[in-house]
């Protein structure tokens, strides 16, 4: 659905984003991973068709973008936007927001009102469409945002920092979003610095300074993952019991308690569950099991510290 | 043409629930009526007073009054009004320019801070119909303005004119060139030399700033350099307009040339 080659913008000579290679399959979630300042938004708007590349290309549903005007309206037709800020004219309701910008895609009549029920529905907007967008908190300009980057049914959606800025529940429900709409075939691309977020949504990550350091399933990366590694395990009443059922393993290479939690040496990380299970056949109630580092932010911090 | 007009009927929804356009839309064109209204009224008035004192601005006015040809066999007081009148056509062309103008100066940059900007370019919309719609969208609510404060001038004026001389004032022919052509074209001009300044602005207040450095001293030229002599000629009023048409259809092709999303997005940080 998504193919770059090689994909490059520069502002005033200085590179934005540089030799962007990368094929994201139609249906698939991918999180776009980086600090600031690494480029994401504007490999965001170079798909979008909204700036154009210095080098290379790149494909959005079979559209080359860039080729020229007409195919740059097409692709933005076929694509939804979630910008970083839900923008919206504070002094309209958001009924008036959504119809003005459900027009701009050429939608009307009962059509769009339609399409906005049902999604007004959806996001639990419905009973406040008529009260302007300035009395709205902003996990509903988000959610009002999010309607806006898909009523018109894109085939692609481009998420820019969905959770920024919400609180917990906010977050939550906009994550639950994401997946109802990845649930529906689309192909999303979430940009995000929220590794636990990207570690639950998706399928393929990538991660990007300027170039792309990394771009791979999240399957196969944790697949891939291997070597010695420390995992916590916390026990409600610790024991000699436990001690010896986890010394009692070829995998475990170390054990050392600290108020409840067993600090426990790997010889692979792939073996936290097989240390999981020996404390449970202790007859240990397992209250939390904490490995040193998620295998998403471990794959991270090398790729963009070795960057560095 | 549809998406054109959408932007014009996203302006009035919002100058609707806008608090901060009533010196704008209410206060300048009551204001208007009032001076328009007062003066017609108040003509003998001045011109006895003028008379007793010796006032030499007033006889001035007078004397250019009795000067037009049109106005040379008319009783004193009718061609003093019609001659006010007259010259009161420049206020009307002050509405439409700076409206426009203020408008146009927050219609990119105004996106911009709202963060609306993106989510726009990144619908089908072309650059042309943006550019053209954000330019009805500003340029229309202030010609309507000033056209619905010309009407009622007029219906006061032609009332005082009727019972006072037995006919009507206005509108006369300088005035309808005026209000209906001049001040739309002025307008079209402030409203498109500001919008190239808004596209390329970072924050709203700088904005504002350039279109008042620029917007009014340039209708003050104008009114300097034409508006003496559009009071005397019909002429020289129908050369204003050419005058106006040409910039403006000069700002449009210029705008039109370098109006492009890409600039205007990667501009603003």
């Amino acid at each position: 659905m998504i193919a770059a080659a090689g994909l490059s913008r520069a502002f005033n000579g200085r590179p934005a984003v540089e030799d962007l290679t990368f094929e994201v399959p139609s249906g698939a979630l991918c999180a776009l991973l980086g600090p600031n300042g690494a480029g994401k938004t504007t490999t965001v708007r170079l798909l979008m068709g909204l700036i154009g590349p210095s080098a290379g290309g790149a494909t959005v549903a079979g559209l080359r973008i860039g080729a020229d005007a007409a195919t740059n309206a097409a692709i933005r037709r076929t694509c939804g936007l979630l910008t970083e800020t839900p923008g919206f004219y504070d002094r309209l309701s958001a009924w008036d927001n959504l119809r003005f910008f459900g027009r701009l895609y050429g939608l009307d009549g009962a059509d769009l009102d339609g399409r906005l029920r049902r999604y007004l529905d959806l996001m639990e907007l419905w009973e406040r469409r008529d009260e302007m967008v300035a009395t709205f908190s902003k996990g509903m300009k988000q959610r009002l945002a999010i309607i806006r980057a898909v009523f018109h049914d894109p085939k692609v959606v481009f998420l820019d920092e969905p959770t920024s800025g919400l609180d917990p529940e906010a977050a939550l429900g906009v994550r639950e979003l994401i997946l109802r709409l990845k649930g529906e075939g689309r192909t999303i691309v979430v940009c995000t610095h929220n590794l636990d977020e990207a570690e639950r949504l998706a399928d393929i990550v990538g991660v990007m300074k300027r170039r792309l350091l990394l771009f791979a399933r999240l399957d196969d990366l944790r697949a891939e993952r291997q070597g010695p590694g420390t995992v916590a395990i916390e026990v409600r009443v610790p024991g000699e019991a436990c001690e010896l059922a986890l010394r009692g393993l070829p995998c475990v290479t170390s054990v050392a308690l600290h108020e409840r939690s067993y600090r426990i040496g790997l010889t692979d990380q792939r073996e936290i569950p097989a240390a999981v299970r020996a404390l449970a056949d202790a007859s240990a109630a397992i209250l939390r099991v904490e490995p040193e580092a998620s295998t998403l932010e471990a794959l991270y911090l090398s790729a963009v510290r070795e960057e560095d | 043409m549809r998406l054109v007009t959408l932007f014009l009927t996203k302006e009035l929804r919002d100058i609707h629930r806008n608090r901060n356009v009533v010196p704008l839309y209410i206060i300048m064109p009551l204001l208007m009526v009032v001076f328009t209204i007062g003066f017609t009224w108040m003509v003998p008035t001045i011109l006895a007073m003028a008379r007793t004192q010796q006032d030499p601005g007033m006889l001035a006015a007078i004397r250019a009054a009795r000067a037009i040809p049109e106005f040379a066999g008319m009783p004193e007081p009718e061609a003093l009004t019609r001659y006010v009148l007259r010259t009161l056509v420049g206020f009307y062309l002050l509405l439409p320019t700076v409206g426009a103008g203020t408008a146009a100066a927050f219609s990119i940059v105004g996106e911009k801070t709202q963060r609306t900007l993106e989510p726009i370019l990144a619908t089908p919309i072309t650059d042309r119909q943006l550019l053209l719609g954000k330019m009805l969208g500003a340029l229309v609510p202030p010609i309507a303005a000033s056209w619905a404060v010309a009407l009622i001038a007029t219906i006061g004026v032609d009332l005082i004119g009727w019972h006072r001389f037995g006919e009507t004032l206005m509108p006369d022919r300088f005035w309808l060139v005026g209000v209906l052509l001049l001040g739309p074209l002025l307008g079209a001009s402030a409203t498109l030399l500001t919008m190239r300044l808004s596209a390329r602005m970072t924050d709203a207040q700088a904005a504002n700033q350039a279109t008042a450095l620029i917007v009014m001293p340039i209708f003050l030229v104008v009114l300097g350099v034409f508006g003496r002599i559009m009071v005397a000629s019909f002429t020289a009023a129908l050369v204003s307009c050419a005058v106006a048409l040409a910039a403006a259809l000069y700002l449009l092709q210029v705008n039109l040339a370098r109006f492009r999303r890409e600039e205007i997005l990667t501009r603003w940080k």
